[in-house]
């Protein structure tokens, strides 16, 4: 149960660390916002 | 009168100029500095403006300005004070770029003295939608990702008048939801919706729907949307935070990553939500005006598929040709009827024609044909599986080509979409065309009972014989084109149809891969070489390349 536990979080851990990754590299392009003001 | 109206620094930046209640010229900055939906102060296309009708700013009585920067300023200082800290360094951006966007100062400094007039900038939406129209009263819906404090507003006209009912404020935006979802999707805000909505068709709506509706909390008129997965108020880089990947489960993705059937499914579930929110307000529209007609302006009103849902509530419904902030330049200028056309642009002389071809002798001949040849023989080319550069006339205003600077294609080839998309356009090969008819037939062919003169809803075919105009879906985003709107396109769907028995071509803008629509002779013809466009027809020069 614990080894699922600890499975689960690094699964979730990698999935986060993939996502602020790409946030990196999409703030790094061209302006990928709608124009607020 | 003289009115000059401008619209500037969010997007599809543009001027118009109206003289006693008539549209005279109208035209977008994006066409001559080649930028798509330019924000920055159209000079250039003031510039042609101006010269074009042989005026100079002195004679303008008054200048209409879109929107009221002191209103969005408001609205901006009041968001970044919610999120001070986090929003240090966009305060110091904003607060240089204000400077820069001061419409008196520019106008001062370009040496003009007289009259601006700031309207608000839904209000620029509904006059444009409204005074276009040919209702005489008829509830106005806009909706976009934002103007000052507005985002979504319901109004009625009645004769002259257009009276404001109610107003969605930011941060709530379904035009912001739109666009922050075709971000995550790896498409570009304000450009890349169309993408999405052309990907919704083949995806399943039942996969991110409720998720997507969850941010939603809807009151008898309104709809509010909770922020903890957007950045919008306070970031100008994206739009989404890590909630909305929590929220959803699939990772963003990156422009030249794959579409997979999650990211179809995720474009799926978005139009179905957009499409949910968008008939509670249509319902709220109907019970509020009881008018039995809507016109539909803003950004979001680009939304054919979504726009079709009016008939569910309203006997006729209106989509102007400019619906974006481009159109509210000739909206702040109007407050009364007035009868226009979207052909508002720059046209060419057969001698400018004949110079600009003349210079490119070497490459290319060219034979100057009489009109009933000109369409005769185009049509011929168009039903024997060319491609055909069409340019004739005046510009359209707005973002749909809609005869005047268009590439026309045979529909019935079943393998026309593919080559125009990948051969031609170099774009994604999911991505529809548009089948231009002629309004006499589009009723036996379509399945709307409304003509659709600016590609503005999406319509059912009732055949199976124009393939390449046809989504997935059996839909199709219908141009009719009638005699009085344009004369020889018409008279070349016509002859399509005397050789095909259905008179209907397909019709898209004419640029190429992240190209503004196409401006000048020299432009089209430098697209035509550089393309495996077959055939280029200006005014009534037919073209060809030399091999």
């Amino acid at each position: 149960m614990i080894f699922n536990w600890i499975k689960k979080k690094i699964r979730k851990f990698k999935e986060e660390r993939a996502f602020k990754a790409k946030l990196k590299e999409l703030k790094k392009r061209d302006p990928f916002t709608y124009k607020n003001f | 009168m003289i009115k000059l109206g401008i619209s500037a620094f969010y997007h599809d930046s543009a001027v118009a100029l109206i003289i006693n209640n008539k549209v005279i010229t109208a035209v977008e900055e994006e066409r001559f500095t080649g930028i798509k939906h330019d924000s920055s102060f159209p000079y250039n296309a003031l510039s042609w403006l101006l010269k074009s009708n042989k005026l100079q700013l002195a004679n303008i009585n008054e200048i209409h300005w879109y929107e009221s920067p002191e209103k969005k300023d408001n609205r901006v200082r009041t968001t970044f004070a919610k999120k001070p800290i986090r929003t240090f360094f966009l305060n110091r951006k904003y607060k240089k770029s204000k400077k820069s966007q001061n419409p008196k100062d520019i106008l001062e400094s370009m040496g003009y003295s007289g009259k601006i007039i700031y309207h608000d900038h839904h209000d620029s939406h509904a006059s444009f939608a409204y005074y276009t129209s040919h209702f005489t009263d008829s509830a106005i819906l806009t909706i976009d990702g934002v103007g000052e404090w507005e985002t979504t507003t319901i109004s009625i006209g009645t004769g002259k008048k257009i009276k404001k009912l109610i107003s969605i404020n930011f941060p709530n935006s379904l035009g912001m939801l739109y666009s922050t979802i075709t971000a995550y999707l790896g498409f570009k805000p304000n450009e890349g919706e169309y993408k999405v909505m052309g990907l919704a068709p083949y995806g399943d709506i039942n996969v991110y729907t409720d998720k997507l509706l969850s941010v939603f909390e809807n009151t008898s008129n309104k709809y509010f949307i909770d922020q903890k997965p957007f950045t919008w108020e306070y970031s100008d880089k994206v739009m989404f935070s890590k909630n909305l990947y929590r929220l959803l489960g699939i990772q963003p993705r990156l422009p030249e990553e794959e579409i997979n059937q999650d990211h179809k499914n995720l474009a799926a579930a978005l139009q179905k939500v957009y499409e949910i929110q968008f008939t509670k307000l249509l319902k709220t529209a109907k019970n509020i005006t009881k008018s039995k007609n809507i016109c539909l302006s803003g950004g979001c009103a680009y939304n054919g598929v979504a726009n079709t849902l009016a008939y569910n509530y309203f006997d006729s419904v209106y989509v102007p040709f400019a619906p974006s902030d481009a159109g509210s330049a000739i909206g702040a200028c109007l407050d009364q009827h007035t009868e226009t056309t979207p052909f508002l642009g720059p046209e060419y002389s057969d001698k400018e024609v004949k110079a600009t071809l003349d210079s490119y002798k070497d490459r290319l001949i060219f034979f100057k044909l009489t009109e009933d040849k000109l369409i005769d023989k185009t049509s011929k080319l168009i039903n024997g599986g060319n491609i055909v550069a069409w340019f004739q006339g005046k510009m359209e205003f707005g973002a749909r080509a809609l005869g005047n600077r268009s590439i026309l294609a045979n529909p019935r080839d079943p393998n026309m979409r593919e080559r125009l998309n990948f051969v031609v356009k170099k774009r994604e090969g999911f991505r529809p065309f548009a089948p231009a008819i002629t309004e006499e037939r589009y009723k036996q062919y379509f399945d709307t009972k409304e003509p659709s003169p600016y590609m503005g809803r999406v319509m059912n075919s009732k055949t199976s014989y124009i393939p390449s105009s046809t989504h997935i879906d059996g839909s199709c985003r219908v141009q009719t084109v009638s005699k009085e709107q344009n004369r020889k396109f018409h008279k070349l769907i016509t002859k399509i149809g005397s050789y095909s028995s259905i008179p209907v071509v397909l019709n898209t803008s004419f640029n190429l891969k992240d190209q503004t629509i196409t401006l000048d002779p020299e432009q089209a013809i430098e697209r035509y070489i550089s393309s495996q466009i077959d055939y280029l027809v200006i005014n009534n020069f037919l073209i060809i390349k030399k091999v």
